[in-house]
Order: C-alpha cells, then sequence, then structure tokens
C-alpha cells in the first residue's frame, strides 16, 4: 500500500476516534453547568447540549477532513510517524485550545452569575 | 547503509511515543487523583460539579500535553548511530518532561487560586447575611 494512504487511514481512524471520545466525555461531564444556567430545566439542557455536540461533531470531523489536502508526499516509515504525529499534535493541540477557550467561558459566565460556587 | 540511517529513526521514534504518552498519563493520574480534593473545596462540597470539573480539567490536560508531545515528534535531523539516537531521544524526553513540570504548576496554581477565590466569597457572603440580617441569635 501507497504510505500517503496509510498515512490518511491511520490519521482519519484516530481524529475521528479523538473527536468522539472528546465529545462525548464533554457532553457527560458540561450537561451539569447548562443544568445550572437554565434554573434545573432538564428539558432545555438536554436539548441545548444534544445540539452543541452535533455542531462540535460537524466542526471538527470538518476540520480534520480538510486538513488532508495538502499532505506531504511521505517518501519512508520515519517520515510516515513523523508526519502522522505533526498533524495529529496540531489537531489535538487546537482542541485543547478550544477545550480551554470553554471552560474559561464557563467560568466567565458563572462569576456574573454567581451560580457555581457560592 | 540506506536501511541503517531508517532504521534508527523508527527506533528513536517508536521509543519517544511510549515514554512521552505513558508520562503524560503518569502525571495526569497523580495530579487528578489529588486535585479532587480542592475541587470539592471550591465548590463548597458539591460532589457532582467538583467531579465534572476535574474531568474537565484532566481532558483539557490530556490533550494539551498530548498533542504538544506529538507536534514536537518530528526529529530533524539524520539519525546514522546509535550514540546520535540516543542523544536527540533523550534531549527530546527531557525538554517534554520539562515542560510537563511547568503544565502541573500551572495547574496547582488554578486550583490554589481558585480556592483562595472561593473562600473569599464564602466570607464576603457570610458577612454581608450577617450585616443585613443580625438575627435573633446576636
Amino acid at each position: 500500500m501507497d504510505n500517503n494512504v496509510l498515512a490518511y487511514t491511520i490519521y482519519i481512524a484516530s481524529t475521528l476516534y479523538l473527536i468522539y471520545w472528546v465529545g462525548r466525555m464533554c457532553h457527560r461531564n458540561g450537561r451539569i453547568f447548562i443544568l445550572k444556567l437554565y434554573h434545573g430545566d432538564t428539558e432545555a439542557t438536554d436539548t441545548i447540549n444534544n445540539i452543541l455536540l452535533l455542531a462540535y461533531y460537524l466542526f471538527n470531523t470538518g476540520y480534520a477532513l480538510l486538513r488532508l489536502k495538502n499532505w506531504e508526499k511521505v517518501l519512508s516509515t520515519a517520515q510516515l510517524v513523523a508526519s502522522l504525529g505533526h498533524h495529529l499534535g496540531l489537531l489535538t493541540l487546537i482542541l485543547a485550545l478550544t477545550h480551554y477557550f470553554n471552560i474559561a467561558l464557563i467560568y466567565f459566565l458563572s462569576k456574573r452569575h454567581h451560580r457555581f460556587t457560592s | 547503509m540506506h536501511t541503517d540511517r531508517i532504521d534508527y529513526m523508527v527506533i528513536a521514534y517508536l521509543c519517544y511515543l511510549p515514554i512521552a504518552l505513558g508520562l503524560t498519563w503518569y502525571v495526569a493520574r497523580s495530579l487528578f487523583r489529588n486535585s479532587i480534593v480542592f475541587m470539592k473545596d471550591i465548590f463548597n462540597g458539591r460532589e457532582e460539579i467538583a467531579l465534572a470539573t476535574n474531568t474537565l480539567f484532566r481532558i483539557g490536560f490530556y490533550l494539551l500535553n498530548i498533542g504538544f508531545a506529538l507536534y514536537i515528534l518530528k526529529i530533524g535531523e539524520q539519525l546514522t548511530s546509535a550514540q546520535g539516537a540516543i542523544e536527540t531521544l533523550s534531549f527530546k524526553v527531557g525538554g517534554f518532561s520539562i515542560y510537563l513540570g511547568i503544565m502541573l504548576f500551572l495547574n496547582l496554581y488554578l486550583f490554589f487560586r481558585g480556592k483562595r477565590v472561593a473562600k473569599q466569597k464564602r466570607l464576603e457572603y457570610e458577612m454581608n447575611a450577617r450585616y443585613n440580617n443580625p438575627g435573633p441569635q446576636q
């Protein structure tokens, strides 16, 4: 098999799994914060939470697939590992940044409403 | 000669990946097993929200550090000998481990800061309550 095709297969499988895992964990653990912001309205919370998860999946898988277009030509096994690491690492770093941004957003919202800590 | 060079590169990558990922996993496990105490203190003993926040921070820690570990994976120079491979590998692992230490202290700083702010807020709240309605017990 062509080295590039192998790289694409590994890349797509691991990014899809990573995005799925992070989305599921945030969906599960973020619910309680939305619940607090909606004063315990369970129905509205679940609706918003599911729509947010769907939007997150669409944006992130879309971005991950967009980056396939300008992949370098992979000539050797060492280069395969290096380019895979580079692409996966960048995607993971972007996910981390958005995740911390969301935590900060929750923090500032909660500061305005004084709902989580006091 | 050609196959030898490729061999060293792949071996170096295969050594670096488990070391970096294992180190991240170990640090995250020991940090977030202990941070649950801070979280409970910050959220006033409310178990559910403390656990959720702890998990969210753990996900962030994993994403940030594993992402960084993969991002710096690429070895620029050509490795032609075992000596060169070991030198490059230990440079990378050492740098990554110092970076992990800095991240650990950053997280700890966040937790201590959260604890201080929560304590201050609680004191203010109590003061206000006492000032606004002194109650019959005074």
